[in-house]
């Protein structure tokens, strides 16, 4: 059977409750994320109603994630009352087009913590070593 | 290695190293200059006036236009077709290949460089530490153009800014991401221009920039400054990159070599039209009525591409007029008055002995 093309095949049911997620599309150790919209209760290896955008985990040579969002689409979709997941959430967050998720909040400050705690424990590893050689 | 030899070496370097540059400051005479002033020069360079002015001093050549390329995108050279046609189709033709000409010849257009994008949408400096990557959106909805796309970028300090010309450009694809060497490296352009390759400089500047990018202006500039140091206006004529030198000339008040190159070679109703184009832009000239009639009596007439067998009385009158106006354009407005009055009056003694030769055939066979 050949593979349904990426841009979706349109097949929905009205009334079933749909959502816009991320789905992996790259191959392994290569991440690339289609974002599209499905029914929920649809698995991510079946084909999906409509792709909404795609996004890029890995960075450029420039050093850049790239998104890229239908807007007019997504917000076709979300006026239907289609469910969004987090990772998407974020991403849209980021982009302006929704308020930050707290999510990205939260991996913003533990990341900083985690980043202070670091420094902490190399200057108490400097410390020592210099205490060392008196 | 000692010490000693080691500041040698180095030295041996840095001596080199100098010379290089040396080199390469004594080749790099040319300054680009850009249209970054207060003045637009958009609406001129567009207005109807100024287009056919343009056109005309391009002076289009068939045989130039419809050379045969070395095309990538055509790869089999069609064979010609003999056919007999009658009058009326013949002139069908004509039109046809008129309209080719006028789609080859199309000029690219002069615009004032682009301001830099700076517009911050948001500052969340509680997004610090979320990524040491940037994000970048665009928008991907379907039938928005290029230029008017939405993409945004998100900074790691938590900023959310709109993306600069260079990220819209590397976004929206259509061209080569990485610059081409022969506009990265001065010295590749040198050596592209010590060769006068100007046309194919300028067609890849074409195909990599946007007229209002200051990297395509600078290039430009650059070919254009090279073209008139070395008078070598032939190899732009009849190509869509003369009307755009001879407007750059002008406009930074640099056309009187052009004027001399056209006064030498004898087509003084270009002169002419040529001054036309610096009242148009500039209006600095004092004859402007007189000019701008001659220049509505001159437009319409064929372009000359080799010198006439015979010249009518109203060729001679026409030439006439033409002269008076270059005399009095070299004597208030000219840069180059001593070379320029040289030039013409060669050329008055030439057309002198061409006027009687006209009139004597015209009597040895009883016309006149």
């Amino acid at each position: 059977m050949p593979l349904p093309p990426a841009s979706g095949t349109g097949k929905y049911f009205a009334r079933a409750a749909k959502s816009i997620r991320l789905i992996r599309q790259g191959c392994t150790n290569r991440p690339f994320f289609h974002i599209s919209v499905t029914h929920r209760r649809r698995l991510n290896s079946q084909p999906v109603i409509e792709q909404l955008g795609s996004y890029d985990p890995m960075p450029n040579f420039n050093n850049e994630k790239l998104v890229a969002l239908n807007l007019e689409r997504m917000k076709f979709w979300l006026g239907q009352g289609a469910h969004v997941t987090t990772p998407v959430a974020e991403l849209l967050g980021l982009s302006g087009f929704f308020p930050i998720h707290p999510r990205s909040y939260m991996t913003a400050w533990r990341n900083r913590r985690t980043e202070r705690e670091n420094l902490e424990k190399q200057k108490e590893a400097e410390a020592a070593a210099t205490s060392k050689a008196e | 290695m000692s010490l000693h030899k080691f500041i040698h070496k180095n030295v041996v370097l840095q001596y080199n190293h100098f010379q290089l540059l040396a080199i390469s400051s004594r080749k790099l005479s040319i300054i680009p200059s850009v249209y970054d002033g207060e003045q637009d020069p958009g609406p001129k360079f567009f207005s109807s006036g100024v287009q056919a002015l343009l056109k005309r001093l391009t002076r289009p050549d068939f045989s130039k236009v419809f050379r045969k390329r070395t095309n990538s995108n055509r790869p089999v050279l069609k064979t010609p077709e003999y056919k007999f046609l009658t009058n009326e189709e013949l002139q069908s033709e004509f039109s046809k290949a008129n309209k080719t000409a006028a789609r080859l010849l199309q000029m690219p257009p002069v615009v004032k460089v682009h301001q830099p994008i700076n517009e911050v949408l948001s500052k969340d400096p509680a997004l610090v530490g979320y990524d040491n990557t940037k994000y970048l959106f665009t928008d991907i909805t379907f039938g928005v153009p290029n230029e008017d796309r939405l993409i945004v970028e998100r900074d790691p300090d938590g900023t959310l800014q709109m993306c600069d010309h260079d990220t819209r450009k590397r976004l929206n694809q259509g061209r080569k991401v990485r610059e081409p060497m022969m506009f990265a490296d001065e010295e590749k352009l040198n050596g592209l221009l010590e060769a006068e390759k100007y046309e194919y400089i300028l067609d890849r500047a074409c195909i990599q920039y946007e007229p209002d990018e200051l990297s395509y202006q600078k290039v430009t500039s650059i070919t254009y400054q090279h073209v008139d140091m070395k008078t070598n206006y032939k190899l732009l004529r009849s190509t869509r990159h003369f009307g755009p030198l001879a407007f750059y000339l002008t406009w930074h008040q640099s056309m009187d070599n052009l004027m001399l190159e056209l006064l030498q070679t004898g087509v003084i109703r270009e002169a002419v039209l040529l001054m036309g184009l610096r009242q148009a832009i500039h209006e600095d000239i004092a004859f402007a009525s007189d000019l701008n009639a001659l220049v509505h009596q001159v437009l319409p007439m064929p372009v000359q591409a080799s010198k006439p067998d015979s010249l009518s009385e109203v060729d001679i009158q026409l030439d006439n007029q033409c002269i008076d106006c270059v005399v009095k354009y070299i004597a208030k407005n000219s840069a180059m008055k001593s070379q320029q009055e040289l030039a013409l009056q060669g050329f008055r003694e030439d057309y002198q002995q061409m006027v009687e030769l006209s009139r004597g055939l015209r009597k040895a066979h009883g016309e006149a």
